[in-house]
């Protein structure tokens, strides 16, 4: 029989568990439980309407071994850091430049975040018609006012992932932007003032005080640009998939094949889960530097 | 305090939230139970276009046997959702889907072995038809439903106004695709028109659907049959560089197939065609409903596909109706298949008004060209019986065309690219793709 002390702590203790509860159901149902059902799945060469083969660490073997999937790993690797440092840097001019509380400014940025919650098959969409290879296509239009010869876009290997970190960038800046804003209005006012009347220039405040003020927003920005960028799908396959000659190919479209066209589930499941490793274990790596390097000053 | 009260109001809610689960369980399970345990669930690869026709066709097969019919169709993401049925074992008892998916379906045990003496109607339809049904192990896995061949589809009124013949050769082709990007056919006074139109995309294979044809007609094939069931990869031959090339010249040399052709979709030709931005394509003839919409019926014929160097074969498929193996309602599942088969089923099917779920009907007893009341199906079944050509019969084919399909595209796609070796290396990765399907010839 506990005593009511004990009953009472223990129900201090059960309140934030009974509040995360439902989360936590669709949690577990909905991601945990098929997480490790595909790290397990990863193990087997998966048959279907028969038992499966345990195959050990053939499949991640086969990984390590697959020449068109590290192809991908690249393409992924030069679009995840294209994409995140070009959006982070354009977001945060926009942010400089649509800061304040202004009722105009409100309405540009209301109009500039649309591209962040448009479906990404939409835009893709969009883009293809911009970036029609023909003379008189949107962008080869406009290019050809100033002389340059019509571009081919998503058409030609060479310019096919170029086009695709140009249509990613346009969609993550006003999302990235976004952050930037709010990390500006975090920034000590006094700090401007101090900086001014110390002869600081725009530049320098800059340099001194905003950016290094907001080191948090520039962490999250890239934290989530990394995460989202390695498993995009959707913007390739809805533009190229994977093609011209497979210079867009990415992670993601690789694995979409091994696993829904080819129906090789244990080894898809295996690439995605490396890609899991990989994701998880990079951005704890790099949270923690910088929480030493917080600690640090 | 405030927590307290809060634990408090819990507790004393728990019994009732444990009633309402309770009653919703009870619910799920009298639901369960009062579902009717004749219905037949169907599923098939076709659009929302299609879906008229669907229901009446399963209407009419429940008013004649009392099977209910549940039915499920989608197009672009099929596959994907097949792959998940079949994953958490849920899988439908009929699937209508095309001939290419025989050996994959197969492979992963979703059709079951069908008894071709023991359909109903199976004698109607031909041995020819028969083959698209049959696996690489010799036994038939599905029912034919519709065939098809490939045909060629042109603006008319641009070809006439061009004063040019209907093409017959494939330099003829090249010619009018030529003219078509060159001439101004509209008329609009604007280089905005275009010939061919290639579907050059690796999405779900087309650019290896496309370019088969082709490697046919130059006197190719992707793998030969080495005898005692084992097969070689052919993309070394010289043919094989030759149809390659051909379909090239029209997108790095005259520069007259459609822009963006490299990833080209169906969906993306069939707007290119409709909306007047290029005037030959080579397709099945589902798109003739589609087409004498928009451009319009006078605008375009339908005509036989130009013969190559070698013969005039064309791509020959079909949609096919599986019994799924997991089934355990096969008894339902046959008659709705014999129906389908049946000269009624295959006329309903041919929705000669819409969208047809039949083009040709894997029943001979059943004419296309009288069902639709218009000649251009005699065009089209005669393609189909004097030059139609299945896809080689390999265990896996659409692992193969996923794989060709990448080789094709990348060879279009660089045109700068020497084309044999760059069908010797496809021609390597094809070999190790027959390895794994354990019937590569020594």
């Amino acid at each position: 029989m506990p005593t009511p002390l004990k009953l009472r702590r223990w129900k201090k203790a059960a309140v934030p568990w009974l509040f995360l509860a439902p989360a936590l159901v669709v949690f577990t149902l909905f991601k945990y439980i098929p997480m490790v059902k595909g790290l397990d799945m990863s193990f087997y060469k998966v048959n279907f309407g028969a038992p499966w083969d345990w195959v050990g660490w053939d499949n991640f073997r086969r990984a390590a071994e697959d020449a068109d999937l590290h192809a991908a790993v690249l393409h992924t690797a030069v679009y995840v850091f294209c994409t995140v440092l070009l959006s982070a840097i354009l977001g945060f001019a926009m942010a400089l430049l649509l800061e304040g509380p202004a009722r105009h400014l409100r309405i540009i940025r209301t109009a500039i975040f649309l591209p962040a919650v448009t479906s990404a098959a939409v835009l893709a969409e969009i883009w293809r018609i911009l970036l029609s290879p023909t003379p008189y296509g949107a962008v080869n239009t406009i290019i050809g006012w100033v002389g340059m010869v019509p571009a081919e876009f998503f058409d030609k290997p060479d310019q096919a992932l170029g086009s695709l970190i140009a249509m990613a960038t346009w969609k993550t800046i006003p999302y990235d932007m976004m952050i930037f804003l709010a990390g500006l209005s975090g920034v000590n006012r006094e700090l401007y003032e101090a900086a001014a009347i110390d002869g600081a220039n725009w530049l320098k405040r800059l340099w001194y005080v905003t950016i290094p003020s907001m080191r948090h927003a520039f962490v999250i920005v890239g934290v989530l640009g990394f995460i989202r960028g390695f498993r995009v799908f959707t913007e390739v396959y809805a533009t190229t998939g994977g093609g011209p000659a497979g210079a867009t190919e990415v992670i993601m479209t690789h694995v979409y094949k091994i696993g829904f066209v080819q129906f090789d589930y244990g080894y898809a499941a295996a690439v995605s889960f490396l890609v899991f490793a990989f994701t998880a274990i990079a951005t704890t790596l790099f949270l923690m530097s910088q929480r030493q390097l917080g600690r640090g000053r | 305090m405030q927590q307290r009260k809060l634990i408090g109001r819990i507790r004393v809610s728990a019994p009732q939230a444990i009633a309402v689960v309770l009653a919703f369980a009870a619910l799920a399970a009298f639901g369960a139970y009062g579902a009717e345990p004749a219905t037949l669930k169907m599923w098939t690869r076709s659009g929302t276009d299609a879906r008229a026709a669907w229901d009446a066709l399963t209407a009419k097969f429940t008013e004649k046997s009392g099977i209910k019919v549940e039915l499920f169709s989608a197009t672009t993401d099929f596959e994907q959702r097949l792959a998940r049925a079949l994953a958490s074992g849920d899988l439908p008892d009929v699937i209508i889907n095309d001939t290419s998916s025989l050996g994959q379906f197969v492979a992963l045990g979703v059709a079951a072995e069908i008894d071709r003496g023991s359909i109903e109607g199976s004698a109607n339809i031909s041995d020819r038809t028969w083959q698209g049904a049959r696996a690489f192990d010799g036994k038939y896995y599905a029912v034919p439903f519709s065939v098809h061949p490939f045909v060629l589809f042109i603006r008319r009124d641009w070809r006439t106004k061009l004063g040019l013949p209907v093409p017959k050769t494939w330099a003829d082709l090249q010619a009018l695709s030529r003219a078509f990007a060159e001439k101004d056919p509209d008329g609009n006074g604007k280089a905005d028109t275009y010939g061919l139109l290639v579907l050059g995309s690796v999405t779900r294979g087309y650019a290896s659907w496309y370019l088969s044809t082709y490697l046919w007609q130059s006197g190719g094939d992707f793998v030969r049959d080495a005898g005692g069931g084992k097969f070689r990869g052919t993309l070394t031959e010289p043919q094989a560089a030759n149809a390659v090339k051909y379909v090239r010249s029209f997108i790095c040399v005259d520069k007259s197939a459609q822009p963006g052709a490299i990833n080209a979709v169906p969906f993306d030709a069939v707007a290119g065609f409709r909306s007047g931005q290029a005037g030959i394509y080579l397709t099945g003839p589902w798109n003739i409903a589609v087409f004498d919409k928009e451009p319009g019926r006078d605008k375009f014929e339908v005509v036989a596909v130009p013969a190559g160097p070698v013969n005039a074969d064309v791509l020959a498929e079909g949609d096919l109706a599986y019994i799924v193996k997991s089934s355990n309602n096969k008894a339902a599942a046959k008659a709705f298949v014999e129906f389908l088969i049946s000269s009624e089923g295959q006329a309903l099917g041919m929705n000669p008004t819409g969208s047809p779920l039949v083009r040709l009907a894997a029943n001979t007893k059943v004419n296309a060209s009288l069902v639709f009341k218009d000649p251009r199906w005699d065009v089209i079944q005669d393609a189909y019986v004097n030059h139609g050509h299945y896809m080689p019969n390999v265990p896996n084919w659409t692992a193969i065309r996923q794989l060709t399909a990448e080789g094709f595209n990348k060879l279009l796609a660089n045109c700068n690219d020497n084309v044999e070796p760059g069908l010797k290396d496809l021609n390597d990765r094809l070999e190790r793709e027959l390895a794994k399907q354990q019937v590569l010839a020594k």
